[in-house]
């Protein structure tokens, strides 16, 4: 999906058009979005441009460069959050970063979703089956945490991370990640 | 002797010098989760705070649900901050489906946050009271706390879990004679914030429990991703009512509290003289909100996006509010999930307590502006 | 819950006067009588007339009234009255449970909200006994691995040591328990008892949380008995004698805390401290160990070492008025009564006579004792109002300021009142031994 597509997304779809944007604020997230792309190259994709808003899909090898120059050259300072969506259909598992600045005043509106696909198997053994990423923990401390809540609910191992361990589900769970589609509430 | 232990139970060292504390879920100064300390005597050697003992699945029960079904599920993480919380949730549901919200609700929709933000901040630091040992400091404001909650009683009808904010607008508008009410209510209720300087602020054993504890400093702040009232404390100006402004906020004028010293002094400080500013904002938004219109846009049944994502955050008791939302083209969402303020500030609690005196376990822990039920989700 | 009245039948009433009169008759003879006899064999009886009042003398007060006061004058001489009831035991519960009722009003005032109000008509005045009844119905519970004998004990040992403080204070001029020459080291030797049997119960109940409040409590009581001793050597130092009577007589013309300010003050810091109140109570600091050393503690356990705490409440109290406010010296309020009215009285057609209540008056009620324990009363009444409003003002102070509060900042304080004391006596404002 390229930057241009962007712009006329949100006038084919329907649905009454969101507050005017001007034309220069999209122009500051495709600046961005286009640093990363020139030094990165085939490894990164650009998945959208809205005004505040910008993704960028990356290959999982690459995660841990991207992320150093988003935090060193674009001043991105910590992250907001940490998201797992399962993907069943297409056998993935995508995990996406949510980074935010504090420091720089043109930054603080922004937020960066960095986003990767890790593969999926059908029957998970979190820890040792090959949904493993590597941790983002030395660039962006704030992730760790996160990077727990999103092993145990999903069972995406973070490489490099400390301390890989269950954090809100009781110590006695058995099952399968519960946010994983295959894991149904009963009932329902 | 062997016993089949559970895979994720853990056991404790028997150590000489090292005794292992279960400041845990039955404990008048824990809250709804466990902090495992080690002591060495008087020193905490160690933290490890172990939540999700009120942990429910509210992002896989979301997954359920449809968009107006959510509102109800998703206000039971912080029910008397719940405006809040379905904030960003209703902002994010507005983007994808496609609605305008009139400018009424916008400013009602502000009224509604900021009187939440009064009751949970009070309560709040009713909780910093009692687990000083300042049973006044529990009593005041878990009282007064009851003026907010007649305010919101009045306008939504409940006085938690409010289920107000709707993709659209707002349930329904002000009640008659409401903006009367509600100015002599907060013009009692500032003096009363005030009276608080005199017996909390000002006290000099809360000063030398509080100051230089728990101290976090401006990088430390930033680097360990914080937010809120601990982002605050620090020396980071950063309120997301200011620096994202959305809805209503645009129009309002919004002072940000920053203290530069970031102890559990400045921490507690910052919610109060948050609240003040709530007040001044409330009167501010009655007076510029436009006098007649509807709050409220009727949506077409079974709203849905189509395959999209959006993330919205907003400004709530704790911190800032992240909703994520992706959507596939149904009206339930395909992954929601809910970036909160108490979950990212629980990072500082190993690193601050590490080294403080037991002593000052209850002042930093309940400082840090920690609700457990919400960080479990 | 109204029970709609049964219908009225003669027999029934009568049957139920009978069986509650029948009832009545049987106790007293059974019980009533052999107590009263025992009790009459162990007290010393007046001489009546030249004759020996023996006890079978005495069941024939039904019919010779003038035998029922010098029998109760000779009562309450004797030791088991002034232990029991006035000034022990008894007395100081009654002090000890309207001052928690107080305490509770009090706190609640301050506090915007209104207190016990319902158990009782009068404000929630029988709170006090609904919730004696509860702690006497609760299970007490002990821990698996707690030693048990000394877990036991400590209780018992507690509220022996409070009411042998207690036995130690001086309401009205030769009006208590222990009259003892050293009545002052007593009260210190009494006082230095306590961190022994809370460390002793904390260490019996064998879990950590009780374990860390056991050792704060001994920590701090131990660093706080220092300046409590040495800001009492400047009233000793004046007054020249330690018997507590004797201090309250010497302060006949003006209260000592004129001239030992600085000394007083230490004195109620380091009450407070002993006493575990707030801002002291971090050995029951609810929000970091649960309840300290008396986690483990329950049903009347617990009650029994409450208690203990108010009684040391009002012996604290006592003690700061006996030594810096002058005990119950005050002006006359109630005169005595003259002796006309004493020996009867003729008012037209009323003719009061009760014989014997001439001598009753002139030696055990009289109007010394009546005016001292009312401003005995009035002087420790307004002590604790002061021991008890800190609670509703302050938060609990950490343990390191608290010690350094203990071992610096009040010994300087409590030197400084010795050197003011000598400083009063050598130039002369005061004679040493200011007694008689």
């Amino acid at each position: 999906m390229s930057s241009e597509e962007s712009k006329t997304k949100p006038v084919t779809q329907t649905q009454t058009a969101p507050a005017k944007k001007e034309p220069e604020l999209p122009k500051f997230e495709k600046d961005l979005s286009d640093k990363i792309v020139t030094k990165f190259g085939a490894d990164t994709e650009i998945s959208f441009v809205k005004p505040n808003r910008v993704r960028i899909n990356v290959k999982k090898e690459k995660i841990i460069d991207v992320a150093t120059f988003i935090r060193d050259e674009l001043h991105f300072d910590h992250a907001e959050s940490v998201t797992g969506v399962d993907f069943p259909n297409e056998k993935e598992i995508e995990v996406v970063y949510h980074l935010g600045s504090y420091t720089d005043p043109q930054l603080n509106k922004q937020i960066l979703s960095l986003a990767t696909r890790v593969p999926r198997e059908d029957t998970p053994n979190p820890g040792k089956d090959s949904t493993k990423l590597q941790s983002l923990r030395e660039i962006f401390y704030s992730v760790e945490f996160h990077e727990r809540e999103c092993f145990e609910m999903l069972g995406v191992y973070f490489e490099g991370h400390p301390d890989n361990r269950r954090l809100l589900l009781p110590e006695d769970w058995a099952d399968i990640p519960p946010m994983r589609k295959d894991f149904r509430i009963k009932g329902r | 002797m062997s016993v089949k232990i559970p895979p994720g139970l853990q056991l404790e060292k028997v150590d000489e010098r090292i005794m292992t504390l279960n400041i845990g879920p039955q404990h008048p100064g824990s809250g709804h989760m466990r902090l495992i300390v080690q002591v060495d005597g008087d020193y905490i050697v160690a933290c490890d705070p172990d939540p999700g003992y009120v942990h429910r699945g509210e992002e896989k029960m979301a997954e359920y649900r449809n968009y107006i079904l959510n509102i109800p599920h998703l206000e039971r993480p912080v029910i008397h901050d719940s405006c809040n919380i379905l904030y960003p949730y209703v902002l994010g549901v507005e983007e994808l489906v496609g609605i305008e919200v009139p400018e009424r609700a916008k400013y009602v929709r502000a009224i509604a946050s900021e009187l939440n933000r009064l009751s949970y901040t009070l309560y709040w630091l009713a909780i910093y009271g009692i687990f000083l040992g300042h049973s006044t400091m529990f009593m005041w404001p878990a009282g007064d706390r009851e003026l907010a909650i007649d305010l919101l009683d009045k306008l939504t009808g409940a006085r938690v879990t409010h289920s107000y904010f709707v993709p659209g607008g707002v349930r329904n508008d002000l009640p008659a004679n409401f903006e009367d009410v509600c100015i002599r209510q907060l013009n009692y209720l500032e003096k009363r914030l005030k009276a608080y300087a005199d017996i909390f602020y000002d006290n000099p054993i809360l000063i030398s429990r509080t100051k230089d504890t728990g101290v976090l400093s401006r990088e430390d702040a930033i680097r360990l991703g914080t937010t809120g009232s601990v982002l605050r404390a620090s020396g980071v100006d950063f309120d997301v009512r200011t620096k994202e402004p959305y809805d209503a906020y645009e129009e309002l004028d919004v002072h940000t509290n920053v203290l530069k010293n970031g102890d559990s002094y400045d921490r507690s400080k910052i919610p109060w003289l948050d609240m003040l500013e709530s007040c001044n904002i409330i009167k501010q938004a009655l007076e510029k909100m436009p006098k007649s219109g509807s709050v409220r846009v009727k949506l077409k049944p079974n709203p849905k996006g189509g395959d999209d994502e959006v993330y919205k955050r907003v400004e709530s008791g704790r911190g800032s509010l992240g909703v994520y939302i992706v959507s596939r083209s149904k009206p339930e969402p395909y992954r929601l999930k809910l970036s909160v303020g108490s979950f990212r500030n629980l990072i500082c609690l190993p690193y601050l307590l590490k080294g403080e005196k037991l002593g000052n376990m209850p002042a930093v822990y309940w400082s840090l502006n920690y609700w457990p039920v919400e960080a479990d989700r | 819950m109204s029970v709609i009245a049964p219908k009225f039948r003669l027999a029934y009433l009568l049957k139920g006067v009978l069986n509650d009169v029948f009832w009545i008759i049987v106790l007293l003879t059974l019980i009533g009588i052999p107590i009263i006899m025992i009790v009459l064999f162990y007290i010393e009886l007046p001489v009546l007339e030249g004759e020996l009042l023996t006890p079978f003398l005495a069941f024939t007060m039904l019919f010779h009234p003038e035998l029922a006061m010098p029998l109760i004058d000779s009562f309450m001489n004797t030791d088991f009255f002034r232990m029991a009831v006035f000034p022990g035991f008894g007395f100081a519960v009654l002090i000890a449970t309207g001052t928690i009722f107080a305490e509770r009003k009090l706190l609640a005032k301050m506090q915007l909200r209104v207190g016990p109000f319902y158990c009782g008509k009068i404000e929630g005045i029988l709170q006090l006994m609904g919730d004696g009844l509860k702690l006497i119905s609760k299970e007490i519970i002990i821990p698996a691995k707690a030693d048990k004998p000394i877990f036991w004990a400590a209780p018992v040992l507690f509220i022996g040591t409070a009411a042998a403080f207690v036995a130690l204070i001086p309401v009205a001029p030769g009006w208590v328990v222990a009259d003892v020459d050293v009545g002052l080291l007593a009260v210190f030797a009494v006082v230095g008892f306590f961190p022994i049997i809370t460390i002793l119960s904390a260490w019996s109940a064998n879990s950590k949380f009780p374990f860390i409040g056991g050792i704060r409590a001994l920590y701090q009581m131990v660093s706080f008995e220092i300046p409590l001793i040495l800001s009492l050597l400047g009233v000793v130092i004046l007054s020249g004698t330690l018997n507590l009577s004797e201090i309250v007589e010497s302060q006949a013309s003006f209260p000592w805390i004129i001239f030992l300010p600085v000394g007083a003050i230490v004195f109620f810091i380091s009450m407070l401290a002993e006493l575990e109140r707030i801002p002291f109570d971090l050995p029951e600091a609810e929000s970091e160990i649960v309840a300290g050393w008396l986690t483990e503690f329950s049903g009347m356990m617990y009650g029994l070492v409450q208690l203990g705490s108010y009684l040391k409440l009002y012996a604290f109290a006592g003690l700061f008025v006996v030594l810096f406010l002058g005990g119950w010296t005050g002006p006359l309020l109630i005169p005595s009564t003259p002796p006309e009215i004493l020996s009867g009285i003729e008012v037209g057609p009323i003719a009061i006579d009760l014989p014997g209540s001439e001598k009753f008056v002139e030696r055990t009620l009289n109007a010394e004792l009546i005016n001292g324990v009312i401003w005995f009363v009035l002087k420790t009444v307004g002590v604790i109002f002061f021991i008890l409003i800190p609670r509703g003002v302050f938060p609990r102070v950490r343990i390191d300021l608290l010690l350094q509060i203990g071992w610096y900042k009040l010994i300087g304080l409590a030197f400084v009142n010795i050197f003011i004391a000598l400083g009063v006596l050598y130039s002369g404002i005061l004679e040493p031994g200011v007694i008689f």
